[in-house]
């Protein structure tokens, strides 16, 4: 009787099958009906610097969803949630698609053809250029475009165009990183590769929420088979710091002279390594002199960390039988003395001698997915290939290799992002393009920029949203092609370089960043200068050449195909590099048979990129805060990310529902319940949170994972930055969002 | 610039992958399948086991990479995922992410309400699947489960939810959460059920475990007693139900003024008949596949859902009969199945609005307990009677009624969170208005009871519908801990 208990009762049918997994080719496992494909293609994730992998699963070449790569050497068949959306949010209502343009004052934008769009684009610059010098016009970068473009926009705009100032949105994230690298180090290198976390015995993070900013780099630690020491040192009980073995909370901004202690404890107890620093580093001695001051009971109060846990930390790190590395991200970074708590922390890496070996390392850990890209080939504080545009020998290599006349290439670099903002109020710069970022939401003091943007006379946004706060108020929107509609390189953290693949049809006439910036060349009348930067593949060549001889060579590889087939290939890498002949240590084989190691760390020779071939003790006294918590404002401002759903202003995260299910749908503020009762506050109670620059309501969530008088708010909220405090550290320019003074105030309970 | 633009579009709109590499994974062994082996049992579960996800407490980062995976690799629609990530907090700054899903319980609630048999438990590996296409979308099973788990798809009219990626646990695959895990804190495992049965320490800050068992394990982490979940203070109206809302409230109308008939006029049979049929209608809207609802009676065992059905079918004809009685012409048996059909009426009707009790009292919501729901609902039919008998009787029960509903608002005042508390405070604060509103019109009624019953009655249908709705949107749901998230 089957049929009888078909009818009563109905296994199978037209909603049943809908979830039908069925089997593939792919090595996929199984599939439901939407993934099901008949090809595979890799590309490297658009969102942060970790740099993870993911398969495309094709249908007659057109991505229709993806799994992560499962056999790729960053990520090892992972991703967090927005790798695994990547593909979910360019399907929305809110892509930019033709070209518009606003003519007259606050008339909606009306659309316009690419070609009046570049005139317009041409036009408009050339004329404020004609009157206010050719200084007059700027541009702001991103970390988030391939290198080729990057490369090609400031080339374009510096060589083309006559731009002068130029800067990226990573200078939000990595400049500090940047100048404590290169003034350590001689070049901006950070020296590890991921497997390190895998090889530490002591593993510090410092500012760093690991677990929930680059999740599949704490899965990487999560594999370390050695047992190790996890310490934490942040201010709030992160994620990471909730799972590590030691936290030490410390006072917001108390990590500088936390450092400075723990190097005084391992200087005065003679536990240094005394043959690396007198071999491989210049200025010790000072530096010894100088931490004499920094007892654990003379910072105490700085820190609100005990002299008993300080001790204890300067002996596990100066322990010679363990391999000690040191993790910071955006704690250190965003801060007014940044580069100098960047440095103290490689300075305790020098000390013990913790470097150029498995498992050790200073190491940042970069923000977006092509950071590092930017630092080497976005031609703005560095001359493209991380050259120096003050050296006639660099600029005259550069010219030669891009077949342009050396005059066109500026001889200083550009101002930092706040100084071209400063630059626009005090009326020396006059137009803007802003490509791939989104200061209106992102720039700290947020009230500034909107003050500031109305000063510009012509503001050209190219992105692949028309709805982000920056696009919204831009004269000219440039509809841009996103990752997964265009082809290139990115490099990650560990300075991978992995590849993308234009696996979509962008919508309407979206085009890359790439495809606009030879448009716009060729409107400007500069097309011929670029005619050897005729596709990606082609300036990654280019790329190439300019890098020859730097420490990120990467002259080495061979083409794009060769990123794919080796698993991507970290800098620096050289043909040399390819040693003939077996070698049982390498992981990876070259088709000819030679091998050189897929996982490599710098500085296994201990020589540096220091005129010296030395590494550098760099130091200074802590510097005061520039907006210290007073009477008016009596809380310290903590800003971060919200949740591993989240991208930075949210721009593409917002766009997929399963992604905005799993962060809150609306801001919360993070206070101690101690500071709650105090001030009568109680659990998700509306509070209005105020600083001397603006104010902004948020719910009130008691939460001891905040230190009493500090408070915390995701970054992600388009409000929170109307209340940050422009600072940024004297060496990287690097704002400062992670400490300003704030009151807060209850609204009455539950509106 | 045009050729130059043209050809720029034209090449954005090429797509410049490699043609399709079939099985180089196989060739290179990048099997994705093969990497995720060790975090499934090796054989099926034997007698007395069945299948449990297990969770690794200390190893969950709090970074949902299961969530999105879940939702990925089952093709779940755009905001569809059957796992979800909430948020543990105690004192002294503790915290803990919970990931969960369906628990596949011993005794799952949802199988025992389902009125037409849409869940079974299968019996090698104790998943519990949902059938889809047998799935009628009462959505009684989303308020049997004390976890939250089947949710209810508008655009199907069914209920779907996690099946542990049974057909991927079939051909020896880890589940799609399993898989995508970076720290491998979720796999899965075979209980011992009788074990699970003797002694289920679940979770602490999780609903209660003893009423279906749940097989999912949180290991690794000590989780303090008093941890409690970071979205349990805030004050969410459930889904407001309008269909059952109206069922309940005019079938107890309608049937009081049948009632009422008795000692009354055609005129009170006519209405009560019209009132109880808009409810029974009302009801039938409430299902998302209503033309598979005859297998109702596949749930009689264990369902209160089927058996309300039931019971109102057989009350259905009662007062449709009462109403036409009068104008049908002499047959033979005419006033013994007059009179039959009057006796009848009552205990009928006090019979299926016990059903209807027991529905809410049988989800085990404490808000929803017999002392909540129970008067509640008898009152209003009581009320409605008495209203078309005398006003003064009216007076005395609707103020009853009132004074009832008032009491479930006394433990706003409470100092420590409980359910009873949190339905208050929902119905002081975000419901404030509606429940002003059920007070002022609940006081209206009694007034125009004493000037004409006929005009008290609209006032007391919507005092009794706002009643009803209130019932469904202040009801403590208890869930799974859930993360932050706007009041």
């Amino acid at each position: 009787m089957p049929q009888l208990q078909d009818l009563i009762r109905q296994k199978s049918g037209p909603l049943t099958s809908e979830l039908l997994l069925r089997p593939n080719d792919f090595g996929l496992g199984k599939l439901p009906r939407n993934l099901e494909t008949d090809g595979t293609a890799t590309s490297v994730c658009g969102f942060c610097s970790t740099g993870c992998q993911l398969n495309l699963h094709l249908r007659e070449g057109e991505a229709v969803g993806l799994t992560p790569s499962t056999h790729y050497p960053v990520n090892l068949g992972m991703a967090c949630p927005k790798g695994w959306e990547a593909l979910s949010i360019l399907d929305s209502d809110e892509r930019a698609t033709i070209p518009l343009l606003k003519e007259f004052g606050n008339k909606p934008a009306r659309e316009v053809s690419w070609e009046h769009a570049a005139m317009t684009f041409s036009e408009k610059f050339k004329k404020i250029q004609a009157t206010h010098g050719t200084d007059s016009v700027a541009f702001i970068s991103t970390g988030q475009i391939a290198t080729e473009e990057m490369a090609f926009l400031g080339a374009f705009a510096k060589f083309g165009m006559g731009v002068k100032h130029g800067d990226g949105n990573t200078r939000q994230c990595m400049a500090t990183s940047v100048v404590a690298y290169k003034q350590a180090f001689g070049f901006d290198a950070p020296p590890y590769t991921y497997a390190d976390f895998e090889e530490s015995d002591v593993v510090i993070l410092i500012g760093s929420n690991l677990a929930i900013a680059h999740p599949i780099l704490y899965q990487r630690l999560a594999r370390n088979k050695r047992n190790p020491e996890i310490i934490v040192i942040d201010p709030r009980v992160t994620e990471t710091a909730q799972i590590a073995t030691q936290h030490l909370q410390l006072k917001s901004k108390g990590d500088l002279p936390l450092l400075y202690a723990l190097a005084h404890c391992i200087i005065r107890d003679e536990r240094v390594d005394e043959e690396f620093v007198k071999n491989h580093t210049e200025g010790f001695e000072e530096f010894a002199r100088f931490v004499r001051d920094y007892s654990p009971d003379s910072t105490r109060e700085d820190t609100q960390i005990g002299r008993l846990q300080v001790e204890a930390l300067a002996k596990l790190i100066s322990d010679p039988s363990k391999r000690v590395s040191m993790w910071w991200t955006m704690g250190v970074n965003q801060s007014h003395e940044g580069v100098r708590t960047a440095q103290a922390i490689i300075n305790l890496c020098l000390m013990t001698g913790n470097i150029g070996k498995p498992g050790t390392g200073p190491n940042s850990i970069t923000g977006q997915c092509n950071a590092m890209g930017s630092r080497l080939f976005s031609n703005t504080t560095n001359l493209l290939g991380g050259h120096d545009f003050a050296n006639p020998d660099h600029r005259s290599k550069v010219a030669r290799i891009l077949e342009i006349p050396t005059e066109n290439i500026p001889t200083e670099s550009s101002w930092a992002y706040d100084q071209i903002i400063d630059g626009i109020e005090s009326g020396k710069i006059k137009g803007l393009w802003v490509i791939a970022t989104n200061p209106a939401h992102s720039w700290i003091n947020q009230g500034k920029f909107h003050e500031v943007r109305k000063k510009l006379e012509f503001l050209v946004v190219q992105d692949m949203y028309h709805t982000t706060e920056t696009a919204k108020t831009a004269d000219l929107l440039l509809p841009a092609a996103a990752w997964g509609e265009k082809s290139g390189t990115f490099i990650n953290s560990e300075r991978r370089i992995g590849t993308f693949k234009q696996a979509r049809r962008a919508p309407g006439q979206a085009l890359s960043d790439f495809r606009i910036i030879q448009l716009l060349a060729h409107a400007w009348g500069c097309g011929e200068m670029f005619e050897k930067w005729s596709s990606p593949s082609a300036t990654f060549e280019l790329m190439q050449e300019l890098s020859e001889g730097q420490p990120c060579d990467i002259t080495g590889v061979k083409g794009y195909q060769h990123l794919d087939d080796d698993g991507g290939i970290q800098w620096p890498f050289t043909s040399s590099m390819i040693r003939p002949g077996h070698d049982p240590k390498a992981s990876k084989h070259d088709r000819d048979g030679s091998c050189y190691s897929r996982e490599r760390r710098l500085f296994e020779d201990h020589q540096f990129f220091t005129p010296t071939g030395r590494a550098q003790f760099i130091f200074d006294p802590p510097a005061p805060l520039p907006e210290p918590t007073c009477n008016s404002y009596p809380f310290t401002l903590l800003t971060g990310r919200g949740t591993s759903a989240q991208w930075h202003t949210q721009s593409r995260t917002n766009k997929s529902a399963v992604l905005r299910k799993l962060y809150p749908d609306s801001l919360f503020l993070d206070i101690h319940p101690d500071d709650a009762l105090a001030l009568g506050i109680q659990d998700h109670e509306v509070v209005t949170v105020s600083s001397r620059r603006g104010s902004l309501e948020a719910q009130a969530h008691l939460t001891t994972s905040v230190r009493p008088a500090e408070v915390f708010l995701p970054m992600h909220e388009g409000t929170t930055n109307l209340l940050t405090f422009q600072s940024v550290d004297p060496h990287s320019r690097q704002p400062s969002y992670k400490a300003c003074a704030v009151k807060v105030e209850s609204c009455g309970p539950h509106r | 610039m045009e050729n130059l633009i043209d050809k720029l579009l034209a090449e954005q709109k090429k797509l410049q992958t490699p043609v399709a590499r079939f099985s180089k994974a196989h060739d290179n062994h990048e099997l994705r399948t093969d990497l995720y082996k060790h975090l499934i049992p090796f054989e099926k579960p034997g007698k007395g086991e069945q299948y449990a996800f297990q969770v690794e407490l200390d190893k969950c980062t709090g970074c949902k990479a299961c969530v999105v995976a879940c939702h990925t690799l089952n093709g779940l629609d755009e905001d569809e995922a059957w796992r979800d990530v909430g948020l543990l907090e105690g004192g002294n700054g503790f915290q803990q992410t919970v990931t969960t899903a369906c628990h596949h319980c011993l005794d799952p609630e949802c199988m025992n309400g389902c009125p037409v048999g849409a869940y079974e438990k299968e019996e090698d590996t104790g998943i519990v699947r949902h059938l889809d296409d047998q799935c009628i979308g009462c959505e009684y099973c989303v308020l049997k489960c004390p976890y939250d788990v089947p949710k209810y798809s508008h655009d199907r009219g069914i209920v779907r939810k996690c099946d542990m990626c049974h057909q991927r646990l079939a051909d020896g695959e880890a589940p799609a959460c399993v898989q995508a895990c970076p720290t491998e804190a979720i796999s899965i495992i075979k209980i011992d059920t009788a074990a699970l049965r003797a002694e289920n320490n679940f979770l602490p800050g999780a609903p209660n475990p003893t009423i279906t068992n749940p097989t999912t394990r949180y290991i690794g982490r000590n989780v303090p007693t008093d941890a409690t979940p970071a979205d349990q203070s805030q004050l969410n109206p459930q889904s407001a139900h309008w269909p059952l809302a109206l069922m309940l409230t005019l079938t107890q109308i309608g049937l009081g003024i049948s009632a009422a008939s008795l000692f009354g006029s055609t005129a009170h049979a006519i209405v009560g008949f019209l009132i109880f049929n808009a409810g029974m209608i009302a009801a039938t809207l409430h299902l998302g596949k209503p033309l598979k609802a005859w297998r109702f009676f596949l749930g009689l065992k264990t369902s209160w859902l089927s058996r309300e059905i039931l019971a109102f079918s057989l009350l259905a004809p009662i007062p449709a009969i009462l109403a036409a009685l009068p104008f049908l012409p002499d047959f033979p048996f005419k006033e013994l199945i007059t009179i039959a059909t009057k006796l009848a009426l009552i205990p009928l009707s006090l019979g299926a609005i016990f059903t209807s009790v027991m529905i809410y009292q049988d989800t085990k919501r404490l808000t929803w307990n017999f002392p909540r729901t129970l008067p509640a609902f008898f009152l209003t039919f009581v009320s409605a009677a008495a209203l078309f008998i005398h006003p003064a009787l009216f007076l005395l029960i609707a103020l009853a009624a009132l004074a009832h509903e008032a009491h479930t608002l006394l433990p706003a005042r409470e100092k420590t969170w409980s359910p009873h508390q949190h339905s208050a405070l929902l119905r002081l604060r975000p419901l404030r208005k509606i429940t002003t509103v059920r007070f002022i019109t609940g006081g209206l009624a009694i007034i125009l009871a004493f000037i004409n019953p006929w005009l008290a009655l609209p006032v007391l249908l919507t005092s009794e519908l706002l009643s009803r709705h209130l019932f469904f949107r202040a009801v403590y749901a208890p869930k799974m801990p859930g993360g932050l998230h706007a009041n």
